[in-house]
């Protein structure tokens, strides 16, 4: 099986809403792969078809091989899902709760003990099985609720925002185990608002906007396809104003200490670099270089080398490269004003 | 197969008990909730009305007078308050609302021998409906009594001369008193009825915490997502909220049973089997609701336009025959009418299954159809 999910022409509306607009979309079998888009872009209600928890309204989709609508026990039995909302019986312990999901999956009462053990074990939250889940910590609930959707070893896992409001200590944790668990084999979707968690787990990204799939790729891909774009729209644009000035995409900041002359700022214009000047004293001040990364590959080095003979002392440098966050918003917003 | 769905069926229980016991508050207000309802209806309605301050205008003192002050002072209703021969203090103390009534006794009232009719004269503070109502009746019973009392003695009177009549009189009307005020009656009435309103309105309630609740803050969505039917985890929900209705049902039956000496004429078991029914009826229609509310908060919104009506037309205070006739037709299409109903005919008739299948097959009539609808409609989206 060379795909963990397949949807085709998958649509749900909701009356006149449209919520999932025939999405076409293949994911990677063992891959992780991050869900994106705006809130009410369509992202839940697609989840809950894939899930079989609501009914597609027209369109197929096959999980783990099984057809959603034909045959979701199947598809129950291979998927796993972690909510946003932390749906564990609080007045249960961790170990009753992981105990009451396995039977549901209907777990051999013969392995099931020793699974439970395993996976408390894989996600180390062991020494609290005993704890009720209302005196826990937001981690460690996340921690049982994984274990809870991991016990009948499904195909496919399901995150829905799994570090939102975790500290950045449990959030590296949850971030490793994930890792581990695709590594273990399996297909991990998941969907998240935090960009930096995506474009650090994510092999591929889907992005969705007002029921469509907007952008289907890597996230190196889409970065650069976003910085591309971008550089053809400054073209476009310097065209129009009769000048090449302003066909730059990457940033450089640089804090100069002795403050630039003149004679450099000419220099720097003649490698047509667009540039920012901010002065907060007199021998102290900030200067932002948009460089073109393509047609200028040695961009960084030239503006540095031409401040250093203009007699500035660079205390510090930072580079800026589109981020997932801009793709995203430059998708997403493109799509709100059509 | 069977006996995986009946571990799944048993979970839901285990989980809603241990989650109860875990959870001492709401535990101990489940179980005092009964004790509370039936103490609070036992007492408040149920109970006869007392000691209303009253005033007495009596202008002679023959003993008729006497006999008939000693006679009002002896009726719990009345709190003599005064006895004056002033009619017009008498009027005044109403008025100023020192007491809600003045009795005021005719000047000629003693008086045996004198065939006029003796004019007795209840001045009355009408704007307390619920004082006058009690007084009215009971007032006007006293004196048919000795009006009666009187008409014997005269008449016996012409054959032998009776030494103490004053005495007899006043036995007579307490008698009668009596029958009117039968406090156990109404408690009686009431019980039945407080029995199936609180179980209404628990298990109504209690299953949009279990279902729309549980859906809120993601449980349920968890379990619809296993290989696991609707019905299995909606079934153990039922069992869960049964075993807790019929525990909290038999708190409340053995509380009136020991406070206010209430009798359960016919079987235990079949009233008993009655509230199962009318629980499961309940229940029913709580996941009828609870299957297309999203959140408990909507839910409560849904249900309480069904269940307060149905506490006032269904005949728990007042019988249905009389209410208005729109109210009744209302009444015959609740199904807490017809557990009432039933109730009311085994404790206080003592009736048996022969007596009630009507409301039992009304009963189980609803029922099926709130589950059907509910399980029809019920959706795993969360």
């Amino acid at each position: 099986m060379k795909y963990a999910i397949e949807t085709k022409n998958l649509t749900k509306s909701y009356g006149d809403f449209l919520a999932v607009d025939k999405l076409d979309m293949k994911i990677k079998n063992k891959s992780i792969f991050g869900f994106l888009g705006p809130n009410g872009a369509g992202k839940t209600t697609s989840i809950k078809m894939l899930t079989c928890l609501i009914k597609p309204t027209s369109g197929t989709a096959k999980v783990s091989g099984y057809d959603i609508e034909k045959e979701p026990n199947q598809v129950r039995n291979k998927i796993g899902m972690v909510p946003q909302l932390v749906s564990l019986y609080k007045d249960l312990t961790a170990r009753e709760n992981i105990s009451l999901c396995a039977d549901y999956y209907g777990i051999d009462k013969n392995i099931k003990e020793e699974r439970i053990n395993e996976l408390m074990e894989l996600v180390d939250i062991k020494y609290a099985e005993d704890k009720l889940v209302k005196q826990m910590s937001g981690g460690q609930k996340q921690k049982v609720s994984v274990v809870a959707s991991l016990v009948h070893s499904p195909d496919i896992l399901f995150l829905d925002e799994p570090t939102i409001g975790l500290d950045p200590t449990t959030k590296t944790v949850l971030w490793d185990l994930i890792q581990e668990l695709n590594d273990e084999g399996h297909t991990i979707i998941l969907c998240s608002h935090d960009m930096y968690e995506v474009d650090k787990l994510c092999e591929n990204i889907g992005i969705m906007n007002k029921g469509h799939l907007v952008a289907f790729n890597t996230p190196q891909i889409l970065k650069d396809d976003l910085m591309k774009e971008k550089e053809n729209n400054m073209k476009n644009q310097a065209q129009d104003n009769g000048n090449m000035n302003n066909n730059l995409t990457i940033e450089l900041s640089v804090m100069v200490d002795n403050w630039l002359n003149d004679e450099t700022i000419k220099e720097i214009e003649n490698l047509s670099f667009t540039y920012n000047l901010r002065s907060s004293s007199d021998d102290e001040g900030r200067l932002t270089v948009d460089v073109d990364k393509f047609s200028h590959k040695d961009g960084i080095n030239e503006v540095i080398v031409i401040i250093l003979k203009g007699g500035g002392i660079i205390s510090s440098i930072s580079t800026t490269d589109p981020s997932l966050e801009d793709v995203f918003v430059s998708l997403t917003s493109n799509g709100m004003k059509k | 197969m069977i006996l995986m769905e009946l571990k799944k069926f048993f979970w839901m229980f285990k989980t809603d008990i241990l989650s109860l016991w875990r959870h001492k508050s709401r535990l101990v207000s489940i179980l005092t909730f009964p004790i509370i309802m039936i103490v609070l209806f036992g007492y408040g309605m149920g109970g006869s009305i007392e000691h209303i301050p009253t005033a007495i205008v009596s202008m002679d003192d023959g003993s008729l007078t006497n006999t008939t002050v000693e006679a009002i002072n002896n009726i719990s209703l009345y709190d003599v308050k005064n006895i004056t021969n002033d009619v017009e203090l008498g009027k005044q103390l109403v008025d100023k609302g020192d007491v809600k009534a003045t009795i005021i006794l005719p000047k000629n009232y003693g008086d045996l021998t004198d065939t006029q009719t003796k004019n007795v004269i209840l001045y009355l503070d009408s704007s307390d409906q619920i004082a006058s109502q009690a007084l009215v009746p009971t007032t006007e019973q006293l004196f048919t009594g000795i009006n009666t009392k009187i008409s014997i003695e005269k008449l016996s009177a012409l054959s032998s001369p009776i030494a103490n009549s004053g005495a007899s009189i006043v036995d007579t009307i307490k008698l009668d008193i009596n029958k009117v005020y039968g406090n156990v009656k109404y408690i009686d009435f009431l019980v039945p009825a407080i029995l199936a309103m609180t179980l209404m309105f628990s298990c109504m309630m209690g299953m949009g915490r279990s279902i729309a609740g549980e859906r809120e803050t993601g449980e349920l969505a968890r379990l619809f997502m296993t290989p696991t039917n609707v019905s299995t985890v909606i079934g153990g929900k039922i069992f869960s909220k049964l075993t807790i209705e019929v525990v909290r049902a038999l708190i409340l039956l053995t509380t009136a049973i020991l406070l206010f000496g209430v009798v359960i004429k016919g079987s235990i078991i079949l009233a008993i089997g009655m509230l199962i029914l009318g629980a499961l009826c309940f229940v029913g229609f709580g996941i009828m609701i609870s299957a297309s509310t999203s959140t408990q908060e909507d839910y409560t919104q849904m249900v309480m336009p069904f269940s307060l009506p149905m506490m006032f037309v269904s005949g728990v205070f007042y019988p249905v025959e009389t209410m208005p006739w729109i109210f009744q037709k209302i009444a015959y299409i609740c199904p807490l009418t017809y557990l009432n109903d039933a109730m009311r005919s085994i404790m206080i008739k003592g009736s048996g299954i022969g007596d009630i299948w009507i409301d039992i097959a009304v009963l189980l009539g609803f029922t099926i159809l709130f589950f059907i609808l509910g399980v029809v409609k019920f959706n795993r989206d969360v």
